[in-house]
């Protein structure tokens, strides 16, 4: 194993576990609120000063 | 804490609109030299022994021109805009902003200069010689910090998940370019790449891949996340799977890249480390475009009337097929028959013309709108006839493309009782005639609607300037 070797298994399980990580803060029961709490963001802003000429 | 609506917020969106503009212009320049290097490959003589316009130097040239030059506008002009609104502030520095736009066209023009000329790396995707790949990356650089400081400086406690498929491009794109144009310089139109042999080539595919998985997937779904709800005026289906879709497509997509060189020179398990991770992205994927559609639940209608989110909703199920088509064809036993051949063209531009464009339109459509103040545009009889062009002209390329290659695949490694080969590469070549004669009428039929848009959103933002002038509207801004 050389030292690339390494740092490529270093980095492929560090993502591994990073999706595992998010996973589990998506589908955690406690979160979802604070997830689907956002879901109208897109309609809220409103038209301001600037966009229309 | 959340902005309060009462206090007003002045944006700069002056610079969205050119970059609006300049992207319809260049989806017609690119889709018409893509037509024209059609036409080549289905009657030769369009070369007319000119070097400047032969395949080999306008293909890039096409590709330049719909990828960095139309979908880099609307990246920018998305970017800017979704930034600023969903974080109720204005650009960190609306200077930097134009900075970016006159070096990006600067680019472009750049690009348009010399690739017919013959001066290319040679690395697909990435053509243009070392000084032009210097200028991309200081002016890529400064869209994403201006981006990146934009969203620092929001006035809303959340940021939105279009914005963080933008910075995740931004900062993907900037990695991926810069490691891939290392090159060490011999003259000012000439380098060489530090990469070589199987290095180099995975090198490239890591590269090429990411742009399709950062640049034009992850960056058109932050488009896709805004201007759907937006559009359909219905919030998102599912935020926590739109935060799944953003985080799996950026610890999946950097994996890829070997797929695209199955049977060669690459160590075996690479490529069957790409096949293995591009088939769970399947998930990741259609989970974002059935979120995008559901988003659309209980306002089905809607598609009836509204002709923009037939864009949109189009966009979204040739996203869901070619996120399918792609990982079947990169099982070792599918790339056998597909790899090299038509087949993987009509993939990219399932992708390219259904999906980008599609989104990209139904997002400038939106946009134009709002930046100059209209109700409606000029024509809205148009923007659906757009519509059907874009369609019929994508579903046309695709199937021409998917018919040649498979049977270009076939034709390749038939072979007779005795072991020999059935059919010349050339009998291959001339059995490809109708389709390359068919693929050529689809990207023709598709350039009609970019030629359409233009003349609609042209006529839109003349209309609401004479609109102006009369003093019916009171200009703000």
């Amino acid at each position: 194993m050389t030292t690339n070797d390494w740092l490529g298994v270093f980095f492929a399980l560090v993502s591994a576990l990073g999706m595992v990580a998010v996973y589990f803060m998506v589908f955690r029961p406690a979160n979802k609120s604070m997830f689907e709490s956002q879901r109208s963001m897109a309609l809220d802003d409103e038209d301001h000063i600037g966009e229309k000429r | 804490m959340e902005a309060t609506q009462a206090t007003p917020v002045k944006y700069d969106m002056e610079v969205v609109r050119w970059f609006t503009i300049a992207a319809a212009i260049y989806a017609v320049v690119g889709t018409l030299i893509g037509v024209y290097i059609a036409s080549e490959l289905a009657f030769p003589f369009l070369n007319f022994d000119l070097p400047y316009i032969t395949f080999g130097r306008l293909r890039p040239l096409h590709t330049n021109a719909v990828i960095f030059a139309f979908g880099g506008c609307v990246l920018m002009a998305t970017g800017y805009y979704i930034a600023q609104r969903t974080g109720s502030t204005k650009l960190w520095s609306n200077g930097l902003a134009w900075f970016t736009f006159w070096g990006w066209n600067l680019i472009i023009v750049s690009a348009v200069v010399t690739l017919p000329l013959g001066l290319t790396t040679g690395k697909e995707y990435a053509e243009l010689e070392w000084p032009i790949d210097i200028a991309i990356a200081v002016v890529w650089l400064a869209f994403g910090l201006n981006h990146i400081m934009t969203v620092a400086i929001r006035k809303t406690s959340h940021i939105y998940v279009s914005n963080w498929f933008t910075m995740g491009m931004i900062v993907m794109i900037t990695y991926l370019h810069v490691v891939n144009s290392l090159a060490i310089p011999v003259s000012l139109t000439n380098s060489f790449s530090v990469f070589t042999g199987v290095q180099d080539a995975m090198v490239q595919w890591w590269w090429g891949h990411n742009a399709v998985g950062f640049y034009l997937t992850g960056g058109f779904l932050g488009i896709m996340y805004y201007f759907v709800p937006k559009q359909a005026q219905r919030p998102v289906f599912s935020y926590r799977l739109s935060v799944l879709h953003f985080w799996a497509l950026t610890f999946g997509y950097v994996w890829l890249g070997a797929h695209h060189l199955q049977y060669t020179a690459l160590p075996d398990w690479t490529g069957s480390l790409g096949a293995a991770v591009s088939l769970a992205m399947i998930i990741p994927s259609w989970g974002g475009a059935m979120n995008g559609m559901m988003t659309l639940s209980g306002a089905w209608d809607k598609l009836r009337t509204d002709y923009i989110l037939r864009f949109l909703v189009v966009a979204l199920a040739f996203y869901a097929m070619s996120t399918f088509e792609g990982p079947v064809m990169s099982i070792k036993s599918v790339n056998a028959l597909s790899h090299y051949t038509d087949w993987t063209v009509g993939h990219v531009h399932s992708g390219a013309l259904g999906w980008m464009a599609m989104v990209a339109y139904g997002a400038m459509y939106h946009m134009v709108k709002k930046l100059w103040g209209v109700e409606k545009m000029y024509s809205e009889g148009l923007v659906n006839v757009h519509f059907w062009l874009a369609t019929i002209g994508t579903v046309v390329y695709v199937v021409a493309m998917w018919v040649s290659g498979i049977m270009q695949g076939l034709m390749w490694r038939d072979y007779d009782e005795y072991g020999t080969l059935t059919y010349t590469f050339v009998e291959s070549v001339s059995a490809m005639h109708p389709y390359y004669t068919m693929r050529a009428i689809g990207g023709l039929i598709f350039h009609i609607g970019t030629l359409i848009a233009l003349y609609n959103i042209v006529m839109t933002v003349s209309r609401a300037g004479a609109t102006r002038s009369a003093g019916s509207v009171p200009a703000k801004a």
